[in-house]
């Protein structure tokens, strides 16, 4: 066995990560190396020291202390609970615009009719007016006629849509 | 009562299931801090600071993974910050290194063995310092704090042959660094 590989061993061997056979090999190879010997004692060494600062007690009153920065912070609290209610929110949200855009896209809706489409739903019809237009002898009363028929408002009339 | 039912009584605003949670892993924080700050104060208060954010943050926790490994991930990042605020972690200069094994050896001479034990635990320590962060960290997870190998995995978000190797690298590289030392103390090489 290699030193390097032994090194690699010794370790895993302190983590007990090496099987039972390695192992045996591991011992056989410290039996005649001297150098890897002197590994072996020094990371048992160190890491023992490493472990001895594991489980360190805090100062006193730990949660005493803590517990009126916890109260302090809770003014922020609210906000961080209403962002967990938003969370929430926004599937009841999207569901609720989707049956929004449903209702928009199936409700019958009401648009402007002209005056000839009204009056072609009252069974008028709308040529009757414009006739006498037509029908005027001279040119000065026809322009006039055109011109207050231009400037009259547009009546409109809901219909229904399908 | 379980870990999850104390996660979930917190998450809902209960101070008891949070102070039971407290409880439970104050220590492991403080240790964790103590091993990269190495003072009892700042390790104190940064132990505390790690637990109100941790008790901000539970509303964002969702159980994804174990209570322990998520406030060990804030643990980390929090201390991290504490340490680039303190600006680069101090590193240990061979100056620093003989005035410390010179008092050690005054020491040696008349106080008792636990005394000693303090002494190498310090030299050790600041050696951990002493090294790259990565480094510094897999170490303290796995040799200081006893994290196993797949929580390390998790809370650093490596994989395992990635933790294997760093903390192997970071072990040889501690054991370089005191050897020399150590030498110079009489030739003893147990530590």
């Amino acid at each position: 066995m290699k030193c390097k590989k032994a090194e690699k061993w010794i370790l895993r061997s302190l983590d007990g990560r090496l099987d039972e056979r390695s192992r045996e090999d591991l011992e056989e190879h410290l039996g005649v190396c001297p150098s890897c010997r002197k590994a072996a004692a020094e990371y048992r060494s160190m890491l023992a020291l490493l472990r001895e600062g594991r489980e360190e007690t805090p100062l006193p009153r730990f949660w005493e202390r803590l517990e009126p920065r916890l109260k302090e912070e809770q003014k922020v609290v609210p906000l961080v609970l209403w962002e967990r209610l938003a969370l929430h929110a926004i599937p009841v949200f999207a569901a609720l615009v989707v049956l929004a855009a449903g209702l928009f896209i199936f409700t019958p809706q009401t648009r402007e009719v002209s005056q000839s489409e009204a009056l072609l739903m009252e069974n008028t019809n709308p040529f009757s007016e414009t006739r006498r237009l037509f029908e005027e002898k001279r040119p000065e009363d026809k322009s006039m006629m055109l011109i207050f028929a231009s400037l009259d408002d547009k009546p409109s009339v809901g219909r229904q849509s399908p | 009562m379980d870990e999850k039912q104390l996660v979930r009584l917190a998450q809902d605003g209960s101070q008891e299931a949070f102070e039971a949670l407290v409880g439970k892993y104050q220590s492991k924080v403080f240790s964790m801090a103590m091993s990269f700050i190495r003072n009892r104060e700042a390790a104190d208060d940064a132990a505390q600071e790690v637990f109100l954010k941790a008790y901000l943050a539970l509303p964002k926790f969702h159980l994804k993974s174990e209570f322990g490994t998520w406030l060990y991930r804030i643990a980390i990042n929090h201390i991290k910050d504490v340490l680039r605020k303190r600006g680069r972690a101090r590193e240990v200069s061979l100056d620093d290194v003989r005035e410390l094994s010179f008092v050690g050896e005054n020491v040696l001479e008349t106080a008792e063995a636990e005394r000693e034990t303090e002494v190498r635990k310090g030299l050790v320590h600041r050696m951990v310092q002493a090294l790259p962060g990565k480094y510094r960290i897999i170490l303290t997870l796995r040799d200081i704090q006893g994290l196993p190998y797949d929580e390390i995995s998790r809370v650093l978000h490596l994989s395992p042959g990635t933790v294997d190797s760093r903390l192997h690298r970071a072990r040889r590289m501690l054991r370089t660094k005191l050897t020399p030392h150590l030498r110079r103390e009489g030739g003893s090489h147990e530590m």
